[in-house]
């Protein structure tokens, strides 16, 4: 009888993922510009093309650093928010702001921001005497990718935040009286009481967080383009381009089937501890 | 006993028959409204019907307004017809249409800038038009456009698309910047070393720079870039468009000058690497640049930025400068008819009001766009005597249009991407542009 609970869910997954994925790796073998037998030429293309390297590279760096600075400042704010503050809630809930606005707004709002001759943050810099002239924040190729990753910062910490908030406040408070009672140091009960109970979620969070920045268009999108030059062209970006304005269907499903393993790899270990505490 | 059952057997009777006539009078109720919903739908098919109509246009003021005023006038004289609108932004419409038509859906008319088409074509999202144009005549019908236009709707010879707007691009400049500067608003520079004096002149950092080009990737760069390279005998690709020509030494002297105006003469504002054309009119709107390469859509999107500017008086248009050759881009917008549409007949309908002469003189008159039409574009005294209009009618026969090949767009990202990386030094123009050169050939020899 179980058959028939999970009948209507597998159906609705096998349609919903199951179908495009194989679909997608199907295109991804088939020839571009036509042709009748199945091959790997699609493939072969993609890991000798140059700008699809430069591209895994920009991913592989624009994730590293957004994911590490969303851990460290997640952790940071949720520290604080775990004290006791004033108007704790407030700040609650101000700290989720960036995360609640879509991708494509934070990065219309930032390009804006970035604006050399119009933008606010210039003038704000310079008012508060760290910058003495205008700095092109978005077509510097040195301080493009810097500043998609600090924008990506602000909007994405919230998220690792919340969750390592959950964590912090599962933690029995008796630990910490204890440890206070033997003379334990700040330093001391967060390397010893706090870290280790958030171990799990720390995991949960680098797991998700990967996976997202990985995906990650919206953002990158409205504020670059991928410019300039191929600077911030991350994997997203570069397969909307393929599949949507050049019409290569073909190449773009196998720079997506890649994408999609380079996932998967990263979430196993993530998969392998769900599946552990069941 | 046997009274009792009688007087139970009629109550029950009684009964039965009353429920037996409610069952009924429900029944011709039901049976009445199935025949009036069925008769009403009937007459709503035969009568209603719902067209998609989708251009990026709804979603620019004051294109918005004027389309939605055509399209009731279009409802109005069909009344079996009601339009849909759906908006869409300019750089995500082909995403929009692709993945829709892919799908089996999509707007039954849709707007698309012609260097789109090959693409569209290629995958077969553009349904032929012959079987109508024969039915209104054949060549007689297509008499009125420019055969430029017509041929470029052509896929295997056969019509796909009806043309729109056709423009080619001009200077659209600030007479009070050039007085400020000490310039002659009568006098717009003829070449470009004119050009870059100019420039120099009205360049005043950080109150104001002399131009902007975009330099984003966006569909619009080709149409702004591609008379510096034409002029100065260059080209993009071989005439058989089968190799790059950017190795000629024409192309590398234009894209240095091109590339010079920014980083060594800093005639361009901050910024430009990633400016869209939308930016570009921001700066000519708040008087930050003096001019721009723009069309006939400049003023209008220009005086909806900042109507103080009075950009219908302050700004004038001017031919582009040359240096070997006299040459512009054309701009070509055209009308596709989907081929998922489930009411071509319509559809067709709709093609033939939105191309007519009558609204092709609306959409120059509402909105400053020239038409594809010679009717309209060579005999309007409306467009003749207009100081915009004039000036980018006059310059259509030294008109030019980018390849018209399928791998266009990704040539063209090369391109656009060479031209970033040599505005931002991370490469030397002559690195930039050699770079860019074999890429293009490398896409070239793949879609062999």
């Amino acid at each position: 009888m179980w058959i028939f609970f999970v009948l209507p869910g597998t159906i609705l997954l096998v349609l919903v993922l199951g179908f495009p994925a194989f679909q997608s790796i199907l295109y991804s073998i088939y020839p571009e510009g036509g042709g009748s037998s199945y091959n790997l030429n699609n493939y072969s293309i993609l890991f000798s093309d140059s700008v699809f390297r430069q591209v895994f590279g920009n991913t592989v760096l624009f994730v590293i650093l957004s994911v590490a600075s969303h851990l460290l400042l997640g952790l940071g704010v949720a520290l604080v928010l775990n004290r006791e503050i004033f108007a704790k809630p407030l700040f609650r809930l101000i700290a989720l702001l960036p995360w609640v606005v879509p991708d494509v707004v934070v990065g219309i709002i930032w390009r804006w921001m970035f604006d050399p001759v119009y933008g606010a943050f210039n003038d704000l810099l310079i008012k508060a005497g760290l910058i003495s002239t205008h700095v092109q924040w978005l077509s510097n190729p040195k301080l493009a990718l810097p500043s998609v990753i600090f924008v990506n910062l602000w909007r994405g910490f919230p998220f690792v935040m919340l969750i390592l908030l959950a964590g912090l406040q599962s933690i029995p408070s008796v630990l910490y009286e204890a440890a206070a009672i033997d003379g334990a140091s700040w330093w001391q009960l967060f390397a010893r009481i706090t870290l280790p109970s958030l171990k799990k979620m720390l995991v949960v969070a680098l797991a998700l967080d990967i996976v997202w920045e990985v995906r990650r268009f919206g953002l990158i999108q409205a504020m670059t383009q991928g410019g300039p030059g191929n600077i911030t062209e991350v994997l997203s970006t570069y397969i909307y381009k393929q599949y949507f304005q050049f019409f290569r269907f073909e190449y773009a499903s196998a720079v997506a089937v890649v994408m999609t393993a380079a996932l998967l790899m990263v979430s196993l270990p993530y998969i392998w501890m769900i599946s552990q505490e069941e | 006993m046997s009274f009792e059952i009688q007087i139970k057997f009629e109550f029950q009777t009684e009964r039965r028959r009353g429920k037996m006539k409610w069952f009924r009078i429900s029944s011709y109720v039901v049976l009445g409204m199935v025949v009036l919903i069925g008769f009403s739908s009937f007459v709503n098919a035969q009568e209603k019907v719902t067209l998609r109509f989708s251009d990026w246009h709804l979603a620019e003021a004051p294109w918005d307004k004027t389309l939605a005023e055509a399209m009731a006038l279009f409802e109005q004289r069909n009344p079996n017809i009601k339009i849909a609108l759906e908006p869409v932004s300019y750089k995500d419409k082909e995403t929009k249409y692709t993945v829709e038509i892919a799908a089996g859906k999509g707007p039954d008319i849709f707007h698309l800038h012609a260097f789109s088409l090959p693409m569209f074509f290629d995958k077969g999202y553009a349904k032929d038009l012959t079987p109508f144009i024969e039915k209104e005549g054949g060549a007689k019908f297509l008499e009125p456009w420019y055969p430029l236009c017509i041929n470029m709707m052509k896929h295997k010879g056969k019509v796909h698309a009806m043309p729109g707007d056709y423009m080619s691009m001009v200077l659209i400049y600030n007479t009070e910047l050039f007085k400020e500067a000490g310039l002659d608003p009568k006098k717009p520079p003829k070449t470009w070393e004119e050009f870059l004096e100019y420039n120099i002149k009205l360049t005043k950092p950080p109150e104001r720079w002399g131009v902007a080009v975009l330099g984003a990737k966006d569909p619009g760069f080709e149409l702004r870039f591609s008379p510096f390279l034409w002029s100065f005998g260059g080209d993009y690709l071989t005439p058989d468009n089968k190799k790059s020509a950017l190795n000629t030494p024409e192309a590398k002297e234009a894209f240095k000058y091109f590339i010079e105006l920014y980083t060594k003469y800093k005639v361009m504002p901050p910024g430009v690497p990633t400016m869209n054309a939308q930016d570009v009119r921001t700066q000519v709107a708040h008087r930050k640049i003096a001019w721009e390469i723009g069309s006939g859509w400049s003023a209008p999107i220009i005086n909806s930025i900042n109507p103080e500017l009075k950009a219908f008086d302050v700004l004038a248009a001017a031919p582009l400068p040359s240096k070997k050759k006299k040459v512009t881009t054309i701009w070509l917008s055209s009308w596709v008819m989907n081929p998922n549409t489930k009411h071509p007949k319509e559809a067709w309908e709709l093609l033939k009001f939105i191309t007519s002469k009558e609204m092709e003189l609306n959409w120059f008159v509402k909105n400053r766009v020239t038409s594809s039409r010679k009717d309209v574009s060579e005999k309007a005294p409306e467009i003749l005597k207009d100081k915009f209009a004039s000036v980018i009618a006059s310059q259509l026969p030294y008109g030019k249009v980018v390849p018209q090949i399928p791998q266009w767009p990704e040539i063209m990202d090369a391109f656009t991407t060479a031209v970033q990386e040599a505005f931002t030094e991370m490469k030397t123009p002559e690195k930039a542009l050699a770079d860019a050169h074999e890429r293009i050939n490398g896409i070239l020899a793949r879609k062999k």
